[in-house]
């Protein structure tokens, strides 16, 4: 990193990187709040909506510019809305405009409660009303709105499918370009653009062509006001009545950061969505739309009691099934997994070690390995691979079918071989016992002779670790399909009587297993994660 | 910041108790004999006889019907996130007209945990739910039956409400709902 600089900002001066942009500057080392629409840190600069605009100081005096198109030099001056009432009065009249096309669609907005242009009018908006109803046009959906484009087709319309996800509200755009600039310089796919001038401009796809990628639910995240949304959360729930925990995502190795918005209670308890979180070194801003419905998964098919012998059992019996099973084995088989946190796998080690010579460890995954796409996904499924391996878990699972013969149980916890590769799973049958701890009913608590529930990957406090050897954080949610269900460490800590009552004792036998963990603790680990010891370079995004 | 709010100082007359409720009682006396000797205290058998109430009176929720009888309600949840009770629930849905874009598919509102406090005919932006039924007992055999459904809440007729409530009015039945109905159909939202 090179040398700060100083700038001086409102006459203070302040410690800053050079070269950066000068709205960062002000928003983090100046601590000088600075609104803005257009600019997004993730996505180039656009410059189109002024509201960001500040005094700076040059050869011909104090002149307005916008900070998020400068850069930081040394003895730059700023003047900012705390001294300058000029930028005060300018920023009113920027939002005024903004206002002057907008519909007062707040109360069934989506976005409401967390847009930008709300926050930003009680920030710095021109409280009192200039306009005329009569002299306005009339919103609200109103026919005077819309108009036929050059090609006859109609405009401004209020609910515009835009493609299999997304749903355009023309009326409520501001015209940023954040969502253009994501699909040309993010997504590589241009299928976004700004048609026609002037208060008559207008967001669209190219004609008869829908809006499809991978990745286009993000642009509903940066979209400043509620001109695009999901399908998948429209007109679910007010955004104020969410709570969020940090988590990130279990079906990918790089991990990309999320949160989970839920909400508890009788009626409305429920995940309901999750959303992106920044983390400049892993996803930044952006997740992919098969994380982002991975959600949906958490109240599907869940596997929220036990099964023995094709029979649904409650939890407790399964359990003590499991247990009887598995100390009263011979031959034991443990199948530690990659879709389990870091904790979960250590019990599983640490149960092996109890059972001593008559319990045998094997891992790994057939799940297909894909491509990096570049963006917020690794391509690997397999999310907590690199956990296994700094665990000392071997992947070895081809050795297990080979020698399936040789055990008369197996615990198989988090990991679906049958659904994997059904052909090579079939070998595993001859292993009479077969206890499967999972989340969900699949195709491997259907050859279960005994199946217990677990909690999934939302409910549960744990670690991962991704491709790039960076310790994350999973927090749990408390939206338990059956709040009797527990976690899988749980599960096998009281099967093995590991004597754990907190996931932090489980994190520290992981850490006494493998020196690259040690010293770290969650608390240490944050939101941002943390790099083991041994990969010290981080490997580029999605690479 | 909270209010702080003074106690009233009680003189040692006052603390002494005994001599207040004597005070109190000879009120009672009071009214005892004007009713006695005039009949100006009307008795009414409560709650078999319903009491009469004004319209102001925060009384069991209707919600509001456009000219069409759809309800006024668009589930924007201003209600149920100003409800100091938490006994609104809402599930919204897409509305079937282009022109409106979102309608409550379910609206109900537990009455045993409702405090009538009126916060909800504040918070609602497009006047869709009133508490002016002036229906202030509710008999139900069961719990359940106090979860007011949406069917309900709009099962009320114009007949019954002053011609000077003009919105009552524009619902189907009303005086005003022929007109109402013109202009809603012409596109007017008001
Ligand atoms: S749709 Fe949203 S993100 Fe796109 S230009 Fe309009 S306001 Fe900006
Ligand atoms: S009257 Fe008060 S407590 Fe009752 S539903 Fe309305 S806001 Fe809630
Ligand atoms: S505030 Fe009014 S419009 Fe909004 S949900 Fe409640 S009753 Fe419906």
């Amino acid at each position: 990193m090179p040398d700060p600089i100083t700038i001086n900002v409102d006459g203070r001066d302040v410690q800053v990187q050079p070269g950066m942009q000068l709205i960062e500057a002000l928003r983090g080392p100046a601590k000088t709040d600075t609104p803005a629409f257009c600019y997004h840190p993730d996505l180039t600069v656009a410059g189109n909506c002024r509201i960001c605009l500040v005094e700076t100081e040059g050869p011909r005096g104090w002149a307005l510019g916008i900070s998020c198109h400068m850069k930081t030099a040394p003895g730059l001056k700023v003047r900012t809305q705390v001294t300058s009432e000029k930028i005060v009065k300018l920023r009113k009249g920027v939002m005024e405009f903004l206002l002057v096309n907008h519909p007062l669609d707040c109360p069934i907005c989506d976005k409401a409660g967390e847009c930008t242009l709300q926050e930003h009018y009680m920030g710095q908006g021109r409280h009192e009303s200039r306009l005329e109803d009569e002299v306005g046009k009339q919103y609200k959906g109103g026919a005077d709105h819309r108009f036929t484009d050059s090609k006859g087709e109609a405009r401004g319309g209020k609910k515009i499918d835009l493609g299999s996800t997304i749903v355009l509200d023309q009326e409520r755009c501001i015209v940023c370009s954040r969502c253009v600039r994501f699909m040309d310089e993010v997504a590589q796919s241009p299928q976004l653009a700004i048609a026609a001038r002037g208060d008559h401009a207008y967001i669209t796809t190219f004609p008869g062509k829908p809006l499809e990628h991978d990745y286009d639910l993000n642009v509903t995240d940066i979209c400043p006001v509620g001109a695009l949304t999901g399908k998948h959360f429209r007109f679910q729930q007010r955004v104020w009545m969410l709570k969020s925990v940090e988590s990130i995502d279990p079906s990918d190795s790089l991990g990309a950061n999320l949160t989970i918005e839920y909400n508890v209670g009788q009626v409305n308890g429920k995940v309901w969505r999750l959303m992106p979180r920044r983390n400049p070194a892993v996803n930044k801003s952006w997740i992919s739309n098969a994380s982002r419905m991975l959600y949906q998964d958490l109240a599907k098919d869940r596997l929220t009691d036990g099964v023995v012998n094709g029979q649904d059992v409650p939890l407790a019996e399964a359990l003590s099934a499991a247990t009887a099973a598995l100390t009263g084995a011979k031959r034991l088989a443990i199948v530690a997994s990659g879709h389990l946190t870091t904790e979960d796998n250590a019990a599983l080690l640490e149960l092996a070690t109890k059972f001593g010579t008559k319990a045998e460890v094997f891992g790994g995954s057939w799940l297909p390995v894909g491509q990096p796409d570049g963006i917020a996904r690794s391509g690997d499924p397999v999310a907590n691979r690199k956990a296994l391996q700094v665990l000392g878990v071997p992947d070895n699972l081809d050795a297990l079918v080979a020698r399936a013969g040789e055990f008369d149980a197996i615990l198989i916890a988090g990991n679906d071989l049958w659904a994997a590769d059904a052909a090579k799973a079939e070998a595993l049958t001859k292993i009479p016992v077969r206890v499967v701890l999972s989340s969900w009913i699949n195709a491997t608590t259907a050859k279960a002779t005994i199946a217990v529930g677990v909690r999934a990957w939302a409910e549960v406090r744990g670690t991962m670790i991704n491709c790039q050897g960076r310790v994350q954080v999973l927090n749990a949610c408390p939206v338990v399909p059956n709040p009797d269900l527990e976690a899988v460490w749980q599960v096998v800590n009281q099967v093995g009587q590991l004597g754990w009552t907190t996931e932090s004792q489980a994190w520290k036998a992981a850490a006494a297993r493998a020196p690259q963990l040690q010293g770290i603790t969650y608390r240490a680990i944050g939101p941002m994660g943390q790099m083991i010891a041994e990969t010290a370079a981080p490997a580029a995004v999605g690479v | 910041m909270a209010k702080v709010v003074p106690r009233p100082h009680l003189s040692l007359w006052e603390n002494l108790y005994v001599v207040e409720i004597f005070k109190g009682l000879m009120t009672t006396w009071g009214h005892v004999q004007k009713n006695v000797t005039t009949g100006a205290f009307e008795t009414r058998n409560y709650p078999e006889e319903a009491p009469s109430l004004p319209r102001d009176y925060r009384a069991r929720h209707r919600l509001m019907k456009r000219p069409d009888g759809s309800p006024r309600c668009v589930a924007c949840f201003m209600c149920s996130t100003a409800c100091p009770a938490r006994c609104i629930n809402i599930v919204a849905e897409e509305a079937d007209r282009a022109d409106i874009e979102k309608r409550p598919a379910t609206f109900e509102i537990d009455l045993l945990l409702c405090v009538f406090c009126g916060f909800c005919v504040e918070a609602c932006p497009c006047d869709a739910i009133r508490m002016d039924t002036t229906i202030g007992v509710m008999v139900h055999d069961n719990r359940r039956d106090f979860i007011i459904t949406k069917d309900k809440l709009l099962d009320w007729a114009p007949a019954d409400y002053p011609a000077t409530d003009t919105q009552s009015q524009k619902a189907p039945g009303g005086t005003l709902n022929a007109q109402a109905l013109a202009e809603f159909n012409a596109g007017s939202r008001h």
